[in-house]
């Protein structure tokens, strides 16, 4: 396969486009919220909550609408994420000292957007209020809270600025090599069954044992030229800091890189065409990336779920991955989950050459 | 492969409607043969999208629920025990003592626990001190953003729930001054289950309707077949609607399964109508079929189909289409990419279909866009797979 010089290419080149493309995809952020107001009350208050908002950088759209219903319009057409509504009687009630309110329309059905949006404009809103001086920034390293005498300090470790591109990247790296290591397991030796190649490695004096190590040894060729790559650019191009021993990291990769080729030649090892192949790939593919903490935390799964995590060679692969990058995680704490994913390729492999050897007697 | 003795008698396939309908049937007759008679074609339509939305329902959620947190108590005084009380009495964190500081610094860098609160010792004296400031730290594990800004909110929430109760105590209640009341319409909970399923759906429907074409020509192309394919009367059109129409109904059955489970397992709401779901499955099938052909006469191999296909299909229906992500919050750069994206139409439509209703002010526009996108894939691959005949 490696002398093929189009699959040598699609190999490299397509990851790291990907790579590029959705570390700048994948942000938990919000960004370049747009947001109408709907302002009834005109007074010195509502200004400065309004001049609050102009000056935070989230905030890139604030259409002004003269009533609800028009607001309304525009938040079911999806042109605002939510409506300020400032009722008339603001201003006064702040002048006078009486506690007031104000009103915020989300689109739910972007909840995760407009959750994040109502504690900006909360923050914004309070602080406007207060007459604290210009909005804070959302998400800033440091937040504070404070009080006459008492105070909390937060301080983010492993990644001050809670740059998401920190968290993705590292992951990334995980997901993108899970792809390509069950690919060319599953469908390879599929193929050589359609194709009626394989029928003939089975006769041949080479022991199913054998024929499985093979089958094991180009994703783990693959694995470590991308695991190079990846930690190329995303070290250098993006500054994510890596804190682990780099030997640790090569481990990783082929550890993780053996468990996938495992299971992907389990299904080999059942299935009869590369388009039943590529389907039994992707039934495991797509449960490993969402049960792995990549999109959502794992801690936000019930437990059952969480459990079932054990199993899954991209959780490990993604704790290796944050562990080695951004915390420099003792190697004592890593070599568990390198150990899972040594146990988990050894029970698919041992498997798949099961009935392999079934299927040559 | 599939030419019939009533097909291959009829000349050139132009001599009248009639048998061009004859060998259009032929043609799915055959496809929908292959489709039926393979267990797995079963196994893809209900199966697969049931155990996908299972798992995204219940494995995918963005609403923190328990954080494991390690609490540092150096003081031994009466309000650093309601401090640490209040935090483990709440319903965000799961507290781990930690005797000192460098075993909750151990405890976090071993990925243990998401935070550590550090209560300092002299806590106490200082809170009550004229002019000294007590403060607590908290370490937050930064490496997952989304994580650490909700430590960041629950943190706050709870040391304000102390001072109030503190001032409570003391005689001098303080309540803030302008409260922001926030509703969510369309969503009142904010659950954002109920904006990941219709998600879940765009990216199940990406996976039968791209991918499982995108091997249809190829393997024909790899088993040699497909010269016998040319060999026969059969047009082009009639090659490409027999060899989608099944996929279609496949896709359409399973996206009925989806619809069901939705409502009936997870208990979201469908404010819009049945038949205008229905409608923008259909649509989106375009493309989504077209994508898949594209790449199944471009690609010589089902191996390179199918990693173009996972690499344009389903990536970026997960990534770009404003399913997990924003796509607002996304570069100026990369926003335009994803109007090229079907899935980035289906999940805008499918989002408000089911929980705003039959908005057709925005469900037209991106209905036609989405056939707009099918009909460039489609006369693409009906260009290429002339090229291929000669």
């Amino acid at each position: 396969m490696l002398r093929d010089p189009r699959a040598r290419f699609s190999l490299i080149l397509p990851p790291i486009i990907q790579l590029f493309i959705f570390s700048s995809a994948a942000t938990m952020e919000v960004k370049n919220i747009h947001l109408g107001v709907v302002d009834l009350d005109r007074g010195p208050y509502a200004a400065t909550v309004l001049q609050g908002l102009r000056g935070s950088r989230s905030f890139t759209a604030l259409p002004q609408y003269p009533a609800l219903a028009v607001a309304r319009y525009a938040l079911e057409r999806e042109q605002v994420v939510g409506v300020l509504v400032l009722q008339s009687g603001f201003s006064a009630d702040l002048a006078a000292g009486r506690p007031t309110s104000v009103q915020l329309l989300l689109d739910g059905r972007r909840s995760n957007a407009a959750q994040i949006t109502a504690q900006y404009v909360s923050s914004i809103v309070s602080s406007a209020v207060a007459g604290g001086g210009g909005a804070p920034q959302p998400g800033a390293a440091v937040a504070g809270r404070s009080l006459p005498n008492a105070e909390v300090v937060m301080a983010n470790w492993f990644n001050p600025n809670l740059d998401y591109r920190w968290y993705m990247l590292p992951n990334l790296v995980g997901m993108l090599s899970l792809g390509v290591a069950l690919m060319i397991t599953g469908l390879s030796v599929a193929r050589e069954r359609e194709l009626g190649t394989f029928d003939q490695t089975l006769v041949s004096p080479a022991t199913p044992v054998e024929i499985a190590l093979g089958k094991l040894l180009p994703p783990l060729l693959v694995a470590v030229v991308q695991a190079t790559l990846y930690l190329l650019i995303v070290t250098l191009l993006y500054g994510v800091p890596f804190r682990g021993n780099i030997l640790v990291l090569y481990a990783a990769v082929l550890t993780f890189a053996l468990a996938c080729a495992g299971v992907g030649l389990f299904i080999s090892s059942l299935v009869y065409t590369q388009q039943q192949a590529f389907l039994g790939a992707f039934a495991v593919l797509l449960p490993f990336a969402l049960l792995s903490g990549f999109a959502t935390p794992v801690e936000n799964m019930p437990w059952w779920l969480q459990f079932v995590t054990n199993i899954n060679p991209l959780a490990h692969m993604l704790r290796l991955m944050q562990g080695l990058f951004l915390k420099g995680t003792s190697f004592h704490s890593l070599a568990q989950d390198m150990v899972r994913l040594l146990e988990i390729a050894g029970v698919t492999t041992s498997a798949a050459v099961l009935l392999f050897s079934r299927k040559a007697a | 492969m599939s030419a019939t003795p009533a097909a291959a008698g009829a000349d050139g396939g132009h001599t009248g409607a009639h048998s061009w309908w004859q060998q259009l049937g032929a043609v799915m007759i055959k496809e929908a043969k292959q489709v039926t008679r393979d267990p797995s074609s079963w196994i893809i339509a209900v199966v697969l999208p049931l155990t996908f939305l299972f798992l995204f329902g219940f494995g995918i959620s963005l609403d923190t629920t328990v954080v494991k947190i390690a609490v540092v108590r150096e003081d031994d005084g009466r309000d650093a025990q309601d401090l640490a009380a209040a935090l483990s009495n709440s319903k965000w964190f799961l507290v781990v003592p930690a005797v000192d500081r460098p075993t909750g610094e151990r405890l976090l860098q071993d990925q243990s626990v998401k935070a550590v609160v550090i209560i300092p010792a002299q806590f106490g004296r200082m809170l009550h001190a004229e002019g000294a400031s007590a403060q607590v730290q908290v370490l937050v594990d930064g490496a997952e953003p989304n994580t650490a800004n909700f430590v960041h909110g629950y943190v706050s929430a709870i040391w304000s729930g102390f001072l109030a109760s503190r001032a409570m105590q003391q005689g001098t209640p303080v309540t803030p001054l302008v409260s922001v009341e926030a509703r969510y319409w369309y969503n009142a909970n904010a659950e954002s289950r109920w904006f990941l399923i219709p998600g879940s759906m765009t990216v199940i429907m990406t996976l039968l309707g791209t991918l499982l074409t995108s091997l249809v020509i190829a393997r024909e192309y790899e088993r040699g077949t497909l010269e016998a394919l040319y060999a026969t009367p059969l047009t082009r059109g009639q090659i490409l609607i027999g060899k989608t129409l099944p996929y279609f109904v496949l896709a359409m059955l399973s996206m009925a399964v989806c619809v069901l489970t939705a409502l009936l397992l997870f208990r979201l709401p469908l404010r819009g109508s049945l038949l205008t779901l229905g409608a923008v499955s259909a649509a989106f099938l375009v493309p989504a079929l077209g994508q898949g052909l594209l790449i199944s006469v471009t690609m010589k191999t089902q191996m390179a189909a199918a990693q173009l296909g996972l690499m344009t299909g389903y990536l970026p229906a997960m990534m770009l289409s404003g399913f997990l992500f924003d796509i607002n919050s996304m570069p100026a750069w990369l926003r335009p990419v994803t109007y090229l994206i079907p899935a980035r139409y289906m999940n805008v439509s499918l989002q408000t279909v089911f929980l705003a209703g039959d908005v057709w002010a925005v469900l037209i526009p991106n209905m036609l866009f989405m056939l707009a996108v099918g009909t460039l894939f489609f006369g693409l691959t009906w260009r290429r797979l002339h090229k291929r005949i000669d």
